[in-house]
């Protein structure tokens, strides 16, 4: 395994060493500071009494902590999860192709390395890197909240996780992508198609109904029903986040299917890799 | 035990949709002794980059066989103890050579060494420039780091492509030394350079690659070697008329004849007759080819275009 971390270790020194995703953190950290220095909290006896950002009176009924926090937790967590996520598809599309560009891929193949452990070590350096920045963003709200409100809850960092587990399926395939086309771009516009895929499976019984039945509507299905259900996935996130229930029947089955997906395209991509000359 | 065996190489890039593809490599076989400088020299096209990345496992053959310090170049075993520079290395430009050193280090597995790290980099010529990005990196300097990457961990099969790349005639000479230091050391050296001065320079053995085969092969001396051919130089004021009589034709320079001798005996007993002439003898030598000539004499015989 000790090539895999070398390997992941390549792609973060790498992401280190580009200005953007500095510039990513320290937006992150700049918006948390914000937050934590305009918004105060009056809490009485486990009730939000008052709060105030930026010194004005936000007017709203005296109600529990957690159920006033309830929307900022869902509402951050769709943040995470989508901005999360097309955040990701911009800022990594070009990691894979970028360690396949003539003269790197050739020295990378020549070093005493198995070719599964350098696509492997791209796909862990990459979710280690959307791992930190989720964890990095979510821990800091729990923590600004937690303090000033005295609620504390591990809600939004377990949507934080479950979008990075939208994000492995969708960088999957633009890891596979990368092994079929050397292209940034197409690696992004593979990722992006995915996530609007991933929308539209998570609604598809909705939308099945805009197809006339028979044939148009079964083909929609049999399409959809492959995709993973990722708009599924943040409205569970979301639940979670708010600590309201869960209107998916399975979770587990719903992460499974995240799973399954992400792996098949990752098991495409290393197939491809294997036999590809460079 | 061989550094490098081929046997019947071949290589056929196939292209989708497509019938037919574009052949690389047709049938090439080569064998690369242990602790030689190989040199591989050919005409642009010829399938050099194709063989390289082959023995290498960067390229999967279409049919043949190949083994690498004993082994296949799958292994990691085998490939951990080659040492690569390839034509175009791609650095990360925001790195310090030190942090990409360390990296490759680490991707060899081998234990981490900042000062050995430090002392390649002063081998090479970049000590002044360690604490200096990649990105701000000459052609010549990227080229000198991609070396000191390849050197990392003394490899026994140094295999390079074009090493001496963008790197100016002093860098070239220092180039040359540490090459031949490693060769020293035991390291088998593959070179491919368009320089053949510089392989002429480096290499004992070299073979030349034509459309995607060994056309010949050999000890370098052999190949520039003039089979009965010498060059003689006389003093000034020889009978050129008489010299002619006793074999000898005259070279483009004044003083200078060519002399046609099988064995030292002939040769021998031509200078005798050219001494009766009254002819002083001041400097004899085979009349030998450079690499340049040897290369394009036989590609043109190959394809048939005349010299």
């Amino acid at each position: 395994m000790r090539p895999v971390f070398g390997i992941a270790g390549y792609v973060l020194r790498e992401a280190i060493s580009r200005k953007f995703i500095l510039a990513f953190l320290v937006g992150i950290t700049l918006v948390l500071a914000v937050v934590a220095m305009s918004l105060r909290l009056d809490v009485i006896d486990g009730a939000l009494a008052a709060s105030r950002l930026f010194g004005n009176e936000l007017r709203s009924s005296i109600q529990s902590v957690d159920v006033a926090l309830r929307p900022v937790y869902q509402g951050a967590a769709f943040i995470v999860f989508y901005g999360g996520i097309l955040f990701g598809i911009v800022a990594c599309s070009d990691f894979a192709p970028g360690l396949m560009s003539p003269g790197r891929i050739e020295h990378l193949l020549a070093l005493p390395i198995q070719r599964w452990q350098l696509m492997a070590g791209t796909f862990l350096g990459v979710m280690t890197l959307a791992l930190g920045g989720t964890l990095y963003g979510t821990t800091g709200l729990v923590v600004i909240f937690g303090v000033k409100a005295g609620y504390w809850t591990a809600g939004p960092l377990i949507a934080g996780l479950m979008a990075c587990v939208g994000f492995a399926a969708v960088y999957a395939v633009m890891l596979t992508t990368a092994t079929l086309v050397r292209s940034a771009a197409l690696c992004a516009a593979a990722g992006f198609a995915l996530l609007v895929g991933g929308i539209v499976a998570g609604h598809r019984q909705d939308i099945s109904t805009f197809f006339e039945e028979g044939v148009s509507r079964t083909l929609f299905m049999a399409v959809t029903v492959m995709l993973p259900r990722l708009s599924a996935l943040a409205e569970a996130a979301g639940h979670i986040s708010a600590s309201t229930p869960l209107e998916v029947r399975s979770l587990g089955t719903l992460l499974l299917g995240v799973f399954v997906f992400g792996l098949g395209a990752l098991a495409v991509g290393f197939w491809r890799f294997e036999g590809k000359d460079y | 035990m061989p550094a490098i065996e081929v046997t019947d190489l071949r290589k056929t890039y196939h292209r989708p949709f497509r019938k037919t593809g574009n052949i690389a490599l047709r049938g090439m076989t080569l064998t690369v002794p242990r602790g030689s400088a190989f040199g591989l020299i050919g005409p642009n096209g010829a399938g050099k980059t194709t063989f390289i990345k082959s023995i290498l496992g960067i390229v999967q053959p279409s049919h043949g066989t190949i083994r690498v310090l004993g082994g296949s170049p799958e292994d990691t075993a085998v490939r951990a103890r080659i040492g690569y520079l390839p034509e175009r290395l791609h650095l990360p430009n925001a790195w310090l050579p030190t942090a990409f050193l360390g990296t490759v280090v680490q991707l060899k597995g081998l234990p981490p060494d900042p000062a050995g790290n430090l002392r390649m980099l002063e081998r090479v010529g970049l000590g002044d420039a360690v604490t200096r990005k990649i990105g701000g990196y000459s052609k010549g300097m990227r080229q000198r780091l991609g070396l000191a990457a390849a050197l990392l961990g003394k490899p026994d099969l140094l295999i390079l492509d074009e090493p001496t790349d963008g790197i100016d005639p002093m860098g070239r000479m220092e180039v040359r030394r540490i090459l031949q230091e490693e060769v020293q050391r035991g390291a088998t050296l593959f070179l491919n350079s368009h320089l053949l001065a510089e392989t002429e320079r480096v290499c004992d053995r070299v073979a030349i690659l034509a459309d995607g085969q060994v056309v010949r092969e050999g000890r370098m001396e052999d190949l520039v070697r003039g089979d009965s051919r010498w060059v003689a130089r006389f003093a000034p004021g020889v009978d050129a008329p008489r010299l002619a009589e006793a074999g000898f034709v005259a070279g483009g320079a004044d003083g200078v004849f060519h002399v046609e001798a099988t064995d030292p005996g002939a040769l021998n007993a031509a200078l005798d007759r050219a001494r009766a002439t009254g002819a002083l003898l001041v400097e004899l030598r085979r009349d030998g080819m450079d690499l340049e000539s040897v290369l394009l004499g036989t590609v043109r015989a190959r394809t048939g275009v005349a010299a």
